[in-house]
């Protein structure tokens, strides 16, 4: 070998050396910027009615839940089911067998490592404690077919069931098959996931602590939605319970917590300046609606409710109710996401076209009769957009009055048949589920305007039943259409939420909850 | 004074099964139920009737009353919805909460509204009156919440003083819990301490008109004797009055300044109790509650006896 040949190979080695060097290097630096403790406090506004996840669908519970359990499937930042405990999922070619192999060696915080026992315990005990137990009514049975499988056999083929399963809203998530007969809310909130429960002081705070032996899902680099590669950076992480929004955002700003789940807009933009705070921009995080109740006059008659969607000015409304955080959007999908139905309905959006509405009003042959507009003082944006809406209804000679309750009375009083015409609900988890988890909510037995649009039905029906992306995408669009020609709900715009962070914490990216791993405190 | 005294404990019985009784209508007669809260904010009806079966909300209601009054005989308040515990346990690790938030406020209401009233009686008129009074006034008028958010921002956010909120036990640390009792104390303290000053200084202003007060002076007694052995201990009774009420004002009033500065005290339980539909610790909690009231209300009618016995004589 002569000296050129020595020369050549000692620079190429140690070109290599450099570079692993260097990336050495690199990957320690990224390493030692995520640090390692710490108690990291969170702050919502109320209490979780519970820790057990199967049995509520609150979101106050599910901040927490889901930092502590986990599920088989759940979605992806893209909305998408991708597989959490479980390894993937194999449906047979006629969608009747779901088999599900599971991910070995994943550890429960009592110390147990997970077997197909505890999947099948957990989902036999959601199908009775769990407030959607009925997304397991396609399931007939579920067996245990391997000491880390199990298989789901259909009723009949469902080809949405996987996306329904994959649901965040009360997840059917994996609980030690000890638990499994215990009564909702009673189980030992042992789950696995990167956080363990610890403790739980009612109107002050919720404990958790890292899992020091969580099995992290190394299939990919990060999280990615519910799933993902997670890394408990915290020793501790406090979910703080402070009612007042005043005094959430004092203790931000003095440094005794970290986090604001929520934060109101007019704070948030204050804040902006605060080189010791970061806000976040949610957006879109809920649709704004106005639902009707079509059992009963004047909102029973289709050109009435045609009238009030036209009459309505959605930016005034969308304003004053979100403090200046919203979207104009008249889909019932959010933009850009698959099922978005493009431009269907727009030209009966955001009109506040009173000659048309009179028009209508007195095609419907309206006469003055009492439109009662139910809302609720607990969610303040409920109430203001009654508020608005009611003059809005006045000013073209509708007689809307403003019903306000507590939270509890609204939702006892719109299950009633008569005794309200119009009700106001920002949905929230409902659009991110994706159309089928919107839609089942208008159809079926009990239809939030209590009166089913026959049509309506059938459409979900059809949705339910599309065996491709394709199929269902062009179900949607008739959806979309018959949304606006029956009026049953008016979609008034979507809603962001505002969140704020001390900005030492890193690492945090918002989402459907506040995710607590992955994040961590620069030193 | 000990049959006086059992009279009285008597008596609360039929009082407390009133308030059991009522509280047990009400609350029933009430729209809505505890689903809402854990269904969350867009439940389907389904997903609520199924909360309502889990929990037997859909049992008649004499059954329920039959069964809450047979564990309430067994000295068993029930079990919250939401709370994972029993009443009782929910009910008394915060009672000391409420009861210190509460105690402190009374202690240092009374304590700075005595002090203000003498100072406004036995200086009537002067810019001193003028000034106890209208400090008094603007404790009165002070809306209570409006007042601690302006404390917290003051003295938590600003100077950083003292912690915007939250509660450490006494037993955990007893300065971190002087630190954390210390502003809603005094928040609480500032809107109730104006009644008693002012009760004082118009008590203290009869009793200083009277002929043993000039009597005492004439003797050449020292001022301070006069006021504080003197025309204090006989302008008490109606002192007394206010501060048993004002005890009561200050464990309802507990529950704004609970909400404000995160102390998980009893108000803020009932509160949110009431807001969530969880009928067991309402019933249980206003039980308890009420119990505290009437056992007040006893003590402030034995301390009338003690300063005044033409009282025990009267009855």
């Amino acid at each position: 070998m002569g000296v050129y040949h020595q020369l050549k190979s000692l620079g190429r080695a140690l070109t290599v050396t450099g570079a692993l060097v260097l990336s050495t290097a690199f990957l320690a630096g990224g390493a030692m910027a995520q640090t390692m403790g710490g108690d990291f406090i969170v702050v919502q506004g109320s209490n979780p009615p519970s820790l057990d996840a199967m049995s509520t669908s609150s979101q106050a519970s599910r901040n927490i839940n889901m930092n502590i359990y986990e599920p088989l499937y759940g979605f992806s930042e893209a909305v998408t089911p991708i597989p959490i405990l479980a390894e993937t999922c194999e449906i047979s070619d006629d969608g009747l067998t779901y088999r599900f192999p599971l991910r070995k060696g994943v550890k429960f915080h009592n110390g147990k490592e997970m077997t197909a026992k505890d999947v099948k315990a957990s989902l036999e005990r959601y199908r009775k404690v769990g407030a959607t137990g009925n997304l397991l009514d396609p399931v007939e049975s579920i067996e245990i077919t391997g000491d880390y499988e199990v298989t789901f056999t259909m009723k009949k083929a469902t080809p949405t069931f996987l996306e329904a399963f994959s649901s965040p809203r009360a997840p059917a998530v994996i609980i030690p098959e000890e638990d499994a007969e215990t009564e909702a809310g009673k189980n030992s909130f042992v789950g696995t996931g990167p956080y363990k429960y610890v403790e739980y002081v009612p109107d002050s705070h919720v404990k958790l602590e890292r899992f020091a032996d969580y099995s992290a899902d190394t299939r990919s680099t990060g999280i990615d939605g519910f799933g993902g590669n997670k890394t408990a950076y915290f020793d501790t992480v406090t979910f703080r319970i402070i009612t007042e929004p005043g005094a959430q955002v004092a203790a931000l700003e003095a440094g005794e917590v970290h986090l604001l789940e929520q934060i109101p807009v007019p704070a948030a933009r204050r804040l902006e300046g605060n080189a010791d705070i970061v806000t976040y921009e949610n957006m879109p995080w809920a649709f704004n609606t106005f639902i009707f109740n079509m059992n009963v006059p004047p909102s029973d008659n289709p050109k009435f409710r045609e009238a009030v969607q036209v009459a309505l000015n959605m930016e005034e409304i969308m304003g004053i109710t979100t403090e200046g955080l919203f979207q104009l959007d008249h889909g019932w999908q959010y933009a850009g996401t698959t099922y978005d139905a493009g431009d269907i309905g727009k030209e009966y959006y955001n009109q506040a076209d009173a000659d048309r509405a009179k028009a209508l009003l007195k095609e419907a042959g309206y006469n003055g009769e009492e439109f009662s507009i139910l809302t609720d003082g607990n969610i303040p944006g409920h109430s203001k957009s009654a508020i608005v809406i009611a003059e809005q209804l006045n000013a073209i000679g509708i007689n809307a009055v403003v019903n306000q309750v507590d939270w509890p009375t609204a939702l006892k009083i719109r299950l009633q048949p008569e005794g309200w015409n119009g009700w106001t609900l920002q949905m929230g988890i409902e659009p991110y589920l994706g159309p089928v988890g919107l839609i089942a909510t208008l159809t079926g037995e009990k239809p939030h305007f209590i009166k089913n649009d026959p049509e309506l039905d059938q459409l979900y029906e059809e949705l339910i039943s599309g065996s491709t992306v394709e199929a269902r995408k062009a179900t949607f669009a008739k959806i979309q259409t018959r949304m606006y020609e029956f009026f049953g709900v008016i979609k008034l715009g979507n809603i962001g939420l505002m969140q704020a962070s001390r900005s030492n914490v890193k690492g945090f990216k918002p989402f459907r909850f506040p995710r607590v791993y992955n994040v961590w405190f620069e030193d | 004074m000990i049959r006086f005294v059992a009279g009285r404990l008597l008596s609360a019985i039929p009082i407390l099964f009133v308030v059991s009784l009522v509280t047990f209508l009400i609350i029933w007669i009430v729209p809505g139920d505890v689903t809402a809260e854990i269904a969350g904010g867009d439940a389907t009806p389904a997903e609520l009737e199924a909360i309502r079966q889990n929990l037997g909300l859909d049992r008649p209601l004499l059954e329920r009353a039959l069964a809450w009054y047979g564990q309430l005989l067994q000295g068993d308040l029930g079990h919250s919805y939401l709370l994972n515990r029993s009443v009782s346990d929910a009910v008394f690790e915060r009672l000391p909460i409420t009861l210190s938030l509460a105690g402190l406020s009374l202690v240092i209401a009374t304590v700075i509204g005595i002090l203000l009233g003498i100072l406004a009686a036995v200086r009537q008129n002067t810019w001193l009156d003028q000034g106890a009074m209208v400090t008094a006034l603007i404790g009165l008028s002070v809306p209570d919440f409006w007042f601690g958010i302006v404390m917290i921002i003051l003295f938590g956010v600003f100077l950083g003083w003292l912690p915007t909120g939250g509660y450490v036990p006494i037993t955990e640390d007893f300065f971190g819990w002087v630190r954390s009792m210390t502003l809603p104390a005094l928040t609480l303290a500032f809107t109730q301490m104006g009644v008693i000053a002012r009760m004082t200084r118009s008590s203290m202003l009869d009793v200083l008109n009277q002929d043993f007060v000039r009597t005492a002076k004439a003797k050449g007694m020292r001022a301070r004797t006069v006021i504080f052995k003197h025309a204090l201990i006989n302008a008490m009774v109606p002192i007394i009055t206010v501060v048993g009420v004002i005890t009561g004002v200050l464990l309802s009033g507990a529950v704004v300044i609970e909400s404000v500065f995160s102390l998980p005290g009893v108000g803020r339980l009932i509160i949110g109790s009431i807001q969530r539909r969880d009928f067991p610790i309402i019933q249980g909690g206003l039980l308890v509650t009420a119990a505290i009231f009437v056992f007040v209300n006893i003590i402030v009618d034995v301390l009338y006896v003690w300063f005044d016995p033409r009282v025990r004589d009267d009855r």
